[in-house]
Parts: C-alpha cells; sequence; structure tokens
C-alpha cells in the first residue's frame, strides 16, 4: 500500500455535523484498570466521536497514560468493555490496535535516530523486491508525504540531524500513513518551540479535515482551546466531565483537574532585592555572543527565546560545561573563570537542566540516591557514608517537596514527570546555592505541580538566593520574571522590567521581525 | 510525562543497594548450598577437606577478579583485558622473583603494574574517548604478546618457596588464598556500598550526564573503576604465579570471560548501575562448583563446557524474571 495513497484517500470527509448523534468510532464503558496497589483508572464512560478532535487534561497520575496504553493494547484492562463503531473489541495487543487503525504519537520521538527519515517513515512495512529493499522508491514515495505535508526537508537525511520539532513532525506522519482512523497524541508539543508546534498544529488539522479522529493530550491549554472539539477531564483515575470547547472555559478546566481553584498560578511575592550575586560582562562563548546582564538576590531574571537562540548555551558557559572564550563574569564581586561544573557547584551555582531524562536524573536509581547525589561528600563521616544523615536528608526532601514516591528506596524512573521534576530541584536544594539556573522547569508538568515549582522559587529568593529562569513558554517568564532579557541568534537582543512589554512586542524581538 | 504511577503509592520499588542485593544474593546463597548437598550426597569425594579446599582455591581467583570487574561494569563498561593482566602480571611477578628481588618488593611492583594499566585504561577511554570495549580489548591482545615477548614465549620456574609455599598453606584450616578473598572482598564492599566514591561510581553507570551536572568528577570515577579492576586482576595474577609455581604469558585465558559471568551471576548488569561486591563472590563459586562437580562425577569435560553454558543462560534468566517481578 502506498502511503503518499493512503494520505489522500481520506479526503471524503466527516459528515457536517460531527457532534450530533452518529455512532461513537470508539467507546469505552467502565473501563477500569488495577496495578499492584494502584487503581490507575475507574469505571470510566467515554464516547469518542467519528472525526472529532477530543482533548484530554488532567493533573499527572490522573491516569491519561493508562488510558493510552489501554487504547492501544499496551496494557490489558481489568474490566469493562471496548466498542469500536459498536462492536465490542478485545484490543488486548498493541497488534490489535493497528489492525482497527489505532495509532499514537508520543511526547518523546520512539524512531531510530540513525536511520533516514524515508527508513523511519517505512520501518516495518518496507518495500522489497525479491528481498531487497527498494531505497530509491521509498525514499520517494516519502518525499511525497513530506511534500504533502508542507514540511521542506529531503527524506534522504538522518532522523538524528532534524531538530526535536522536526522528528516530531516525522512521527506523526509515520503514525498517520498506515490506514489510522484514530490517532492519539501524547503531549506532543512538550518539547517544541511555538513555530515548531503551529507546523504540527497544521498537520493535526490536515488530518482533522481528512476524517481521522484525533485525541489529543496536553498540559498546554490554550492549546487544547486551539485545537479541540470537545474535552475531557480526567482527576485521580476518574472521568470528571466532558464539554464542548466552545462550552466552557479555562477556570473551570482547571478547576476540574485539580479540584481547588487556582488564585493565582502565577505566585509571585514582593520580595526585596540585593546585592548582584552574578554579573556578565560581554560574556562570550560558544553558541552565544557579548551577553552583559545581572541578577541579584531575590531577583528572577528571565531568558527567553526560540530553542538554539542561545539561551541554554549562555547558562551552561556559567555552569562550566564549556569555557568561556570572551567577556567576564563576576560571581558575588569577583571576578571568576569557571572550567568545570563541580567549579560552579563549589562556588554556589546549581543548574536545573532542560532534560530530566538525560540530564538531570539516575533513573534506575532510588530516589534518596538522587537527592543525596551533590551531597554525598558532606554526608560521609570518616571513609563512610552516614546511613542515618542520608536517610534523614532524603526524607525532608520528599517531605518539603511533596515528593508523591512510595519511599525513599524507589527508583526515579517510577515516579511522575513532575516528581521526577521536584527530584533535581530537590537535589539542590539539600546542597545549597546562591544562584540556581532554571532550564525550562516546567516543560512537561502538570498545572498543580507547575505552581508547586513557582512555590519553591519564592523560598529560594526569600533565603536570598538569585534565579535564572530559561523558559520557551512566554506567560511563564513574563509573569514570574523581575527582569527579561530576549535572545535571538546567540545575542541579547532586548531587556524588559517586569511587564513592561506586552506579548506581541517579546515575541516579535525574539523572532526578529 | 504522565504516569499513572504518580499519585498513588507505586508498588515497594528497592534499589540496589545492600537491601536488595542481599536479599538476591541469599537465592544465590541457597542455590549454591543446594549444589554443594547434591554433590556431597551423589559422590563419596566432594565433601572431602582436600576437595572443599582445592575449590576454595580455584574460586578465590575468579572471585577476586570478578569483583574487580564488577566495579568496571557498574559504570556500564567492560574490562576485556582482567585474562591478560594476569597472565602478563604473573611473568612479571616471576621475573622479578628471580631477579633477586624479595617477595614484598616482587608482590609490590607487581600490583603497582596492575595499577599502571589500570590508568593507561581509564586514559583511553576518558582522554581518547575510546570504547571500553575496544580499549580493554586492545590492551588484552598487546599485553599477550609483551608478556610471550619478554619471556620468549617460554615459562619462568620460580624457584623461592617462601612465595609459591603460600599458595598451599592454610590459616586456622582455611587456606591462605581465600583469606586473600576476604583481604579483598572488605575494603571493596567498603568502597562500592558504603563510600561516597562508591555512589558515584552507581551514578555513573546510571547517567554520566546527570552525575557530572551533580557535581561528579566522572573522569576519576572511571579512572578509579579500571584501576580497581586491573589492580586486582595483576593480584590474581600474583596468586596464580604462587599456586603453579611459574610465570607464564598465557596464563589465564579466557578468565576475562570468566569474571563477566561470575559477576552477572551475582546479579550485575551489564547496562550499568546495578550490582554488589557479594554476588560476585557467589558467583564465581556457583561456576566453579559447577566445574569441580562435573569432574568429581566424570563429566567429559567438552561436555562440562557445554553445561556450564547453559546453566550461566538459566540462572541469569530465572534471576532477572525474579527482579523484574519485584
Amino acid at each position: 500500500m502506498s502511503l503518499a495513497e493512503t494520505t489522500g484517500t481520506h479526503g471524503s470527509g466527516p459528515p457536517p455535523d460531527r457532534l450530533g448523534a452518529a455512532t461513537p468510532i470508539l467507546e469505552l464503558r467502565g473501563l477500569d484498570k488495577r496495578f499492584p496497589g494502584t487503581h490507575a483508572l475507574k469505571q470510566v464512560d467515554l464516547a469518542f466521536l467519528p472525526g472529532e478532535v477530543h482533548a484530554i487534561v488532567g493533573e499527572n497520575g490522573a491516569g491519561k497514560s493508562t488510558l493510552i496504553k489501554l487504547l492501544t493494547g499496551v496494557y490489558p484492562r481489568t474490566s469493562g468493555e471496548i466498542f469500536w463503531h459498536g462492536r465490542p473489541v478485545a484490543l488486548a495487543t498493541p497488534h490489535d490496535a493497528i489492525a482497527l487503525g489505532i495509532n499514537a504519537v508520543h511526547q518523546e520521538v520512539i524512531l531510530c535516530r540513525h536511520l533516514t527519515v524515508a527508513a523511519n517513515l517505512f520501518l516495518g512495512d518496507e518495500t522489497a523486491s525479491l528481498g531487497i529493499l527498494q531505497t530509491r522508491r521509498m525514499e520517494r514515495a516519502a518525499q511525497a508525504i513530506i511534500d504533502d505535508i508542507g514540511f521542506r526537508i529531503p527524506s534522504g537525511v538522518l532522523l538524528g540531524d532534524l531538530t526535536i520539532g522536526q522528528q516530531q513532525l516525522v512521527a506523526t506522519a509515520r503514525a498517520a500513513t498506515r490506514g489510522t482512523k484514530f490517532l492519539i497524541f501524547d503531549e506532543p508539543t512538550a518539547y517544541l518551540t511555538r513555530q515548531e508546534a503551529d507546523q504540527l498544529f497544521a498537520l493535526i488539522r490536515r488530518l482533522h479535515r481528512q476524517g481521522v479522529t484525533i485525541v489529543y493530550i496536553s498540559h498546554r491549554l490554550e492549546e487544547i482551546f486551539e485545537l479541540a472539539d470537545r474535552v475531557s477531564i480526567l482527576r485521580d483515575g476518574s472521568l470528571v466531565s466532558t464539554a464542548r470547547i466552545a462550552d466552557t472555559d479555562e477556570p473551570t478546566i482547571i478547576r476540574g483537574m485539580v479540584n481547588r481553584s487556582i488564585e493565582d498560578v502565577y505566585h509571585k511575592e514582593e520580595i526585596p532585592f540585593g546585592p548582584p550575586v552574578l554579573e556578565t560582562r560581554g560574556l562570550t562563548g560558544r553558541g552565544f555572543q557579548d551577553i552583559s546582564l545581572t541578577v541579584r538576590t531575590g531577583e528572577i531574571v528571565g531568558l527567553y527565546g526560540l530553542i538554539g537562540a542561545g539561551r541554554s548555551e549562555f547558562v551552561q558557559a556559567l555552569f562550566g560545561r564549556h569555557p568561556k572564550t570572551g567577556g567576564s563574569m563576576i560571581l558575588k564581586g569577583e571576578a571568576v573563570t569557571i572550567r568545570r561544573e563541580s567549579d560552579a557547584i563549589a562556588r554556589g551555582i546549581a543548574l536545573v537542566p532542560e532534560s530530566r531524562r538525560d540530564q538531570g536524573l539516575c533513573l534506575n536509581l532510588g530516589v534518596g540516591f538522587n537527592l543525596n547525589l551533590p551531597i554525598f561528600r558532606r554526608l560521609t563521616r570518616g571513609l563512610v557514608i552516614s546511613l542515618p544523615a542520608q536517610r534523614e536528608h532524603a526524607d525532608r526532601q520528599i517531605r518539603d517537596l511533596r515528593i508523591q514516591t512510595a519511599s525513599r528506596n524507589a527508583l526515579a524512573a517510577n515516579l511522575s514527570g513532575g516528581n521526577q521534576q521536584k527530584l533535581v530541584v530537590g537535589k539542590w536544594l539539600s546542597h545549597g546555592a546562591d544562584l540556581y539556573i532554571f532550564d525550562e522547569p516546567t516543560a512537561g508538568v502538570d498545572v498543580g505541580t507547575k505552581v508547586e515549582m513557582y512555590r519553591v522559587f519564592a523560598a529560594l529568593l526569600k533565603r536570598d538566593a538569585a534565579i535564572i529562569l530559561i523558559s520557551s513558554y512566554l506567560p511563564e517568564v513574563y509573569e514570574l520574571a523581575d527582569r527579561l532579557h530576549v535572545f535571538r541568534a546567540g545575542r541579547l537582543v532586548a531587556s524588559h522590567s517586569h511587564k513592561d512589554a506586552d506579548h506581541e512586542t517579546i515575541l516579535a524581538e525574539a523572532l526578529g521581525t | 510525562m504522565t504516569t499513572a504511577a504518580a499519585t498513588a503509592p507505586v508498588a515497594p520499588q528497592t534499589k540496589p543497594s545492600t537491601g536488595l542485593g542481599f536479599l538476591m544474593s541469599l537465592t544465590l546463597l541457597g542455590l549454591l548450598l543446594a549444589m554443594w548437598i547434591a554433590l556431597s550426597l551423589a559422590t563419596d569425594t566432594f565433601l572431602t577437606a582436600n576437595n572443599f579446599a582445592n575449590l576454595m582455591r580455584q574460586a578465590a581467583l575468579w572471585a577476586i577478579i570478578a569483583m574487580g570487574q564488577t566495579f568496571v561494569i557498574i559504570t556500564a563498561g567492560i574490562d576485556l583485558s582482567v585474562g591478560a593482566v594476569i597472565g602478563f602480571c604473573s611473568v612479571i611477578v616471576a621475573m622479578l622473583l628471580q631477579g633477586g628481588f624479595p617477595v614484598w618488593a616482587s608482590v609490590l611492583i607487581t600490583l603497582g603494574v596492575g595499577v599502571a594499566i589500570g590508568l593507561f585504561h581509564g586514559f583511553g577511554i576518558v582522554k581518547m574517548g575510546l570504547p571500553p570495549f575496544i580499549m580493554t580489548l586492545a590492551t588484552m591482545t598487546a599485553l599477550r604478546g609483551i608478556g610471550l615477548l619478554m619471556t620468549n614465549g617460554a615459562t619462568i620456574s620460580i624457584t623461592v618457596d617462601r612465595f609459591t609455599d603460600f599458595s598451599r598453606g592454610a590459616l586456622l584450616g582455611v587456606p591462605n588464598l581465600f583469606w586473600m578473598v576476604i583481604l579483598v572482598a572488605v575494603p571493596a564492599f567498603v568502597l562500592l556500598h558504603l563510600s561516597r566514591w562508591g555512589r558515584y561510581i552507581y551514578a555513573v553507570g546510571s547517567n554520566a550526564e546527570a552525575a557530572r551536572l551533580s557535581g561528579v568528577n566522572v573522569s576519576v570515577v572511571i579512572f578509579l573503576a579500571y584501576t580497581v579492576s586491573a589492580m586486582l586482576a595483576a593480584f590474581a595474577g600474583i596468586l596464580t604465579a604462587a599456586r603453579i609455581g611459574v610465570g607464564v604469558a598465557t596464563t589465564g585465558d579466557g578468565w576475562e570471560l570468566q569474571s563477566i559471568a561470575s559477576s552477572v551471576i551475582g546479579g550485575t548488569s551489564l547496562f550499568g548501575a546495578v550490582g554488589s561486591v557479594h554476588g560476585p563472590l557467589i558467583g564465581s563459586f556457583l561456576l566453579t562448583t559447577i566445574a569441580n562437580g562435573a569432574n568429581l562425577l566424570n563429566i567429559n569435560p567438552f561436555w562440562q563446557r557445554i553445561i556450564t553454558g547453559g546453566l550461566i543462560i538459566v540462572i541469569v534468566y530465572f534471576d532477572q524474571m525474579r527482579r523484574r517481578r519485584r
């Protein structure tokens, strides 16, 4: 089956009133899933109408991932029934799901980075003649698909050479071109820039027009208002409500998700600024040049810009990842050169890196281990580590940060994204620092965890610390930063005091338009 | 990332520290004891002082290199050179002794050679960026060559009785070689399980980038692991030379694989960050018991190899199943 053809043949279009009394394409009745010690989904009744975009929201741990895994046949259900076009189906294996036309696109791209885009698109469904792969033909067919979705890259490039956003588009194209009738997106934009997200949305709308039913899961509520026809809220494994998007609003959804009204998501307290902790003068290094800025105690300095604008490279230089090549860096009044991470840590800088999985955590080690990793030296008595001190420190952080874990010995991998993020922050709270650098601290975490993260910011500022906050989510830096610097192409192009410019201005500065 | 495990309590998970490792090794210990009981019942020769002392001596050498290998494997690396280091160091210690060096000096210098080899591995892996497999494969090949070159392919007889008698001696009824295992295991346990450097070894094996960003000097940790492994291999080389009374460049052939097998049977994960000091100890005793038992049962030596291979698969398979269920 040619894939280019498949994308074309869906064009018959959905019925005019998609939300009318049509038979649901997929219906769940009393769907229930238990794991040892966990009741992950509780008697969920939910109907997906043909051709709709159905958003599902909920905090981390509300059961969204479990629901996806049941719909894609990854887990068997404990009880309940699933109907496909009104007929009961087993849906017990991933193969069952694919045979019905159910596919999923995940937050993290699960494809082969060392193969070409074409090879990835056709993985498991290669064209061969007499057992010989028809590479040319596949590349041509892949190019047709890629051109068709308005995505300008050659199909012969390696997937690993693309940005994460482009990879996400390839993953979507792959899922969309296998006779898919029901496509689930699990936080596809968590790691994407706004432009990349827009490209993805265009692709989603296109699939929608072709009659594919779409389930869209995201923590970013504005995306849901942009894309969805209906929205369902999950909380603690139960369905709270399903509503047409036109009949609901953001506060209602947030209340449904967290069961409390969030007066002020962006919790910000008036904290007086103290002396400068960090000053850079014309700092230059790999990926950025001539950056001059000051961070004072009690202050949040926000760095906004597109991915690749040099923000992460700048803070990595502060942290000793790549030494600076020019300019100066003054820490607490003293000119310093930071050559490696341990220098930075010794001088009171802490970095909460962008990717918890790749840079932040030892996932197959314990919660307590991760929390104590920077302070094992301090916990050492003579030759050996004091076990009581280790337990005490870990338990204090678990308590203070309200980390939800079975015990300090649970593996970090078993925690939800929000709780994993708290671990990364927690290890620096144990250690203590004067300057905390947060690189995209709330990517892929839910509203409740975000609020807790912002409270941690306030607590740090009150302890006379300073914060550098990098975020690609403009409302976040906009609301929280006392001073906001805009990066573009490795340079600092504009600076603002708290809320002295509107979103459009800042966005235009970041884009360079 | 959204997982269902967030709000609800997760099924208790134990991290691979002493707690879990201890339980796991108890099960392996059970298997070892079961084998011993079965062999005692099946043969008259197994449960004799002589055979048992022999078993302990053979297991001792494998146990020592398996412990060193485990340090490396926990960092998600591999040390293929341990067998070659044993051969090479048996030659070095024999040459030193025959050259008139006192025993203590010969031993110390040979251990120093081991340390130097380990540092060279660290240099290749950290500074030159070579994969551990390649780096230690290269030294494995080259060290055998150097040893053969130095001896011209001949064996060097050791005529210092004080040195060779040591391996046959016993203290409190326990062979001296087994005391050497304890001499190694106690500091190794302290280093891996109780000190911060041990924690760093696990952290590097789990996620070197996260460890680096947490202030761990990853290079030093890697140097440490390979140095421990090579030094223990040098120590095993000295003990082997004492046991057989000669230095031979080709001795210890294939022992790198024995050490990896012992380590993995003892619960070490080749993906890193999982392992213990006591696991490989028991693993090496299991392997030695299999070989010893097969000898006593008069099993054809060709079959012995097949059986050993099969048992490795079975033991590690069941061990992984048990841990996955946990």
